[in-house]
């Protein structure tokens, strides 16, 4: 699509290890305006490492890893404080970031969550705060957009939703990375896949001119491969 | 030649000082019952001293040494520092055991009390301690990285504790007698008992790096299990 | 921007234990269940209570105190909010320094709450020494805060961080407590001023050294 012309995320023969461990492996991959990553593969093949390497809380052992705007976060964990309602949560953040005041309330509307406003979010359901951790990351309108497994908890109509924000968000020029096992529900956002094995980056292809089914079929084969 | 064979290797030449040490710690303490006279207000309980202060002086040396590694750690990031600092850790903790039960020992005869809160002996204690919680804190960290980096913190604050701990406990009250060696005027210790004392000083120190080598050689050779077991995992 | 996320980590805190109080009242009454049980702690025809009444106060302060620290990071923890903080533009210098601030408020009201009950209960009259005591509890509160709050954020990565915390922190309280409770007994005896210098300089220069460290070691700490 922009291919190339304009990287937020470069990353040069990225490998990290635990211990003695290599948990990713010689990973080299550019993420560009305007293009969306999807990370995929079995559990335990970094594709959460990778995600946490590029966001830079994790240190790549070897090679090197270039942001060039700024980082928003979707995790496992929500990163939000339970004794909090969704606003205060939201609000410190704002004030971390220096943003306008105004914005928790806008993304709060934006996200289905305007009557949970002032709700602590001890209260909320799985996808609430899924929603939340998502407002949480868009709140200071990151250009590089990291997701772990954005969909995880919500229903049919919470996935269509994020699903639309992921597409404007691509379109308006983000550079996006999703690590996930929903491969068929975030492919139409995709412009790129990236198939994780044993923490190397086995096959990185475009995805326009191939159909879903090609695509799908290819993924479960690499599965089956890797164990 | 291997990690591993370079590790066994060291653990041989470890072994040979310590027993160097050894010997000459036999050495010291004939020289110290036989030759050397006893002292005149203290008695025959003195001659403990030939031991705790060497001792002492030789736990100090650990967890100085552990501070410094720490320190150094935290600029080199290479493991291999953080292993010789947790090994002096642990041989200095070894040590101030030592130093910790000649010291009532010796005080129940010459002070009439098994312990005194005096400066030094109140200092190695909190020390000792300290460095307990060093390797507590070690156990308790199961990420290898994490746990070099935060007991580097620990052992660089122990460092700069010291002198405050020393200066505290001093202030507090002392009974220990002023020093007795480095006084540039007149040692007050008669040459006989000085020149034991640091033959025992020089040998304690040889015991120390006899320690360190040993432990260190075995820090390595976990190490290298740890490595292997992450080869067969992948 | 260290000043601007430094303050709105300690509001942030602040407001968190303002809602669940549990670590507060915790505190709170453990400070006065020590402050009453340790009165009867002595032979009362033998000791008086003013003569116990300084170490009392900082080994209640040092207790209650010790308990609330953890709270700092293990809030940072439930749902790995850590992570969020070292995304945002917060420098590990802001994280500390919004940490040490809520600690030093936290703690502070624990004992300015406990300080009039100490007055009350060990019968010590000292209206006139205040400032001067409020000065030293100052002092030996940034000391206690400063080292407490690094040590929590490392403790809080282990299984039983509750027990680790005091088994590390207390050794490198030896200076300040020591000094602090020396310059509390001649406070409270009216003594005067060049009695305390030496003391007052030995909490100082630990404050100075330790605080800087502390904030030094806790890029270290943060930084993976």
């Amino acid at each position: 699509m922009h291919a190339s012309s304009d990287p937020l995320i470069v990353a040069t023969d990225v490998s990290w290890r635990v211990g003695y461990r290599w948990i990713v492996r010689q990973v080299s991959t550019t993420v560009s305006a305007g293009e969306v990553l999807l990370l995929v593969g079995g559990n335990g093949t970094g594709k959460t490492s990778l995600i946490r390497l590029v966001a830079g809380l994790v240190r790549p052992t070897k090679g090197a890893i270039q942001r060039r705007a700024e980082v928003g976060m979707v995790a496992h964990h929500t990163m939000l404080y339970d004794a909090l309602t969704a606003h205060e949560n939201l609000a410190f953040v704002a004030r971390l970031h220096g943003v306008d005041p105004a914005r928790p309330v806008e993304l709060l509307n934006r996200m289905g969550l305007a009557k949970a406003i002032d709700q602590r979010i001890a209260t909320f359901s799985r996808g609430m705060l899924q929603r939340l951790a998502i407002a949480r990351a868009l709140l200071h309108e990151p250009r590089v957009l990291l997701l772990d497994e954005p969909l995880s908890g919500l229903d049919d109509a919470g996935s269509r939703v994020v699903v639309g924000l992921l597409e404007e968000l691509r379109d308006q020029g983000c550079a996006v990375v999703i690590a996930t096992h929903q491969l068929v529900e975030l492919l139409d956002v995709a412009t790129d896949i990236g198939f994780m094995a044993a923490g190397k980056m086995v096959e990185h292809a475009p995805v326009a001119g191939r159909d879903a089914g090609q695509v799908v079929n290819r993924y479960r084969a690499l599965l089956e491969e890797g164990q | 030649m291997t990690r591993r064979d370079k590790a066994l290797q060291l653990a041989r030449r470890g072994g040979i000082v310590t027993g160097l040490a050894i010997a000459g710690l036999v050495g010291v303490y004939i020289r110290a019952l036989v030759y050397t006279p006893i002292e005149r207000f203290q008695g025959p309980a003195q001659k403990i001293f030939y031991v705790h202060a060497p001792v002492a002086w030789a736990s100090l040396l650990a967890f100085a040494v552990c501070g410094l590694l720490s320190l150094a750690y935290l600029f080199m990031r290479d493991r291999r520092v953080d292993l010789l600092a947790v090994s002096s850790a642990e041989v200095g903790v070894a040590l101030s055991v030592a130093m910790l039960t000649t010291g009532p020992i010796w005080g129940k005869p010459i002070w009439g009390t098994w312990w005194t809160w005096d400066a030094r002996l109140t200092s190695t204690l909190f020390l000792f301690l300290l460095f307990v919680g060093y390797l507590v804190l070690r156990g308790a960290l199961s990420d290898l990285e994490v746990r070099a980096r935060y007991s580097a913190a620990v052992g660089v604050m122990a460092l700069v504790l010291v002198p405050f701990i020393h200066v505290t406990v001093y202030w507090f009250r002392t009974l220990h007698p002023a020093p007795v060696v480095m006084k540039p005027e007149s040692p007050s210790l008669p040459g006989v008992m000085l020149t034991t004392l640091l033959i025992s000083i020089a040998v304690f120190t040889l015991l120390y790096i006899g320690f360190l080598m040993l432990r260190y050689a075995l820090a390595v050779l976990e190490d290298v299990k740890l490595e292997e077991a992450a080869h067969e995992l992948s | 921007m260290t000043w601007r996320g430094a303050v709105a980590i300690a509001r942030k805190d602040l407001a968190i234990e303002w809602r669940t109080k549990t670590a507060f009242m915790s505190s709170l009454v453990f400070a006065v269940l020590v402050l009453a049980v340790l009165f009867f702690a002595r032979d009362a025809t033998a000791v008086s209570a003013f003569d116990m009444a300084p170490g009392v106060l900082w080994v209640t302060f040092t207790f209650a105190g010790m308990l609330g620290l953890n709270r700092a990071f293990l809030v940072e923890r439930e749902n790995r909010s850590l992570d969020g903080l070292r995304l945002s533009p917060a420098t590990p210098t802001a994280i500390f320094l919004g940490k040490v601030a809520g600690n030093i408020v936290f703690v502070g009201v624990v004992e300015l709450v406990s300080l009039p009950l100490f007055v009350l209960f060990y019968d010590v009259a000292i209206w006139r020494q205040v400032p001067l005591l409020i000065g030293v509890i100052a002092m030996a509160t940034v000391a206690f805060v400063a080292v407490g709050t690094l040590l929590s954020a490392m403790v809080v990565r282990t299984r039983f961080s509750e027990v680790m915390l005091p088994v590390l922190l207390l050794p490198f309280l030896v200076p300040p407590i020591v000094s602090a409770v020396q310059l509390t007994w001649r406070i409270l005896a009216d003594r005067p001023l060049a009695e305390m210098t030496g003391w007052l300089s030995l909490l100082g220069s630990f404050d100075i050294v330790f605080f800087i460290l502390s904030l030094l070691l806790f890029d270290a700490i943060i930084t993976e």
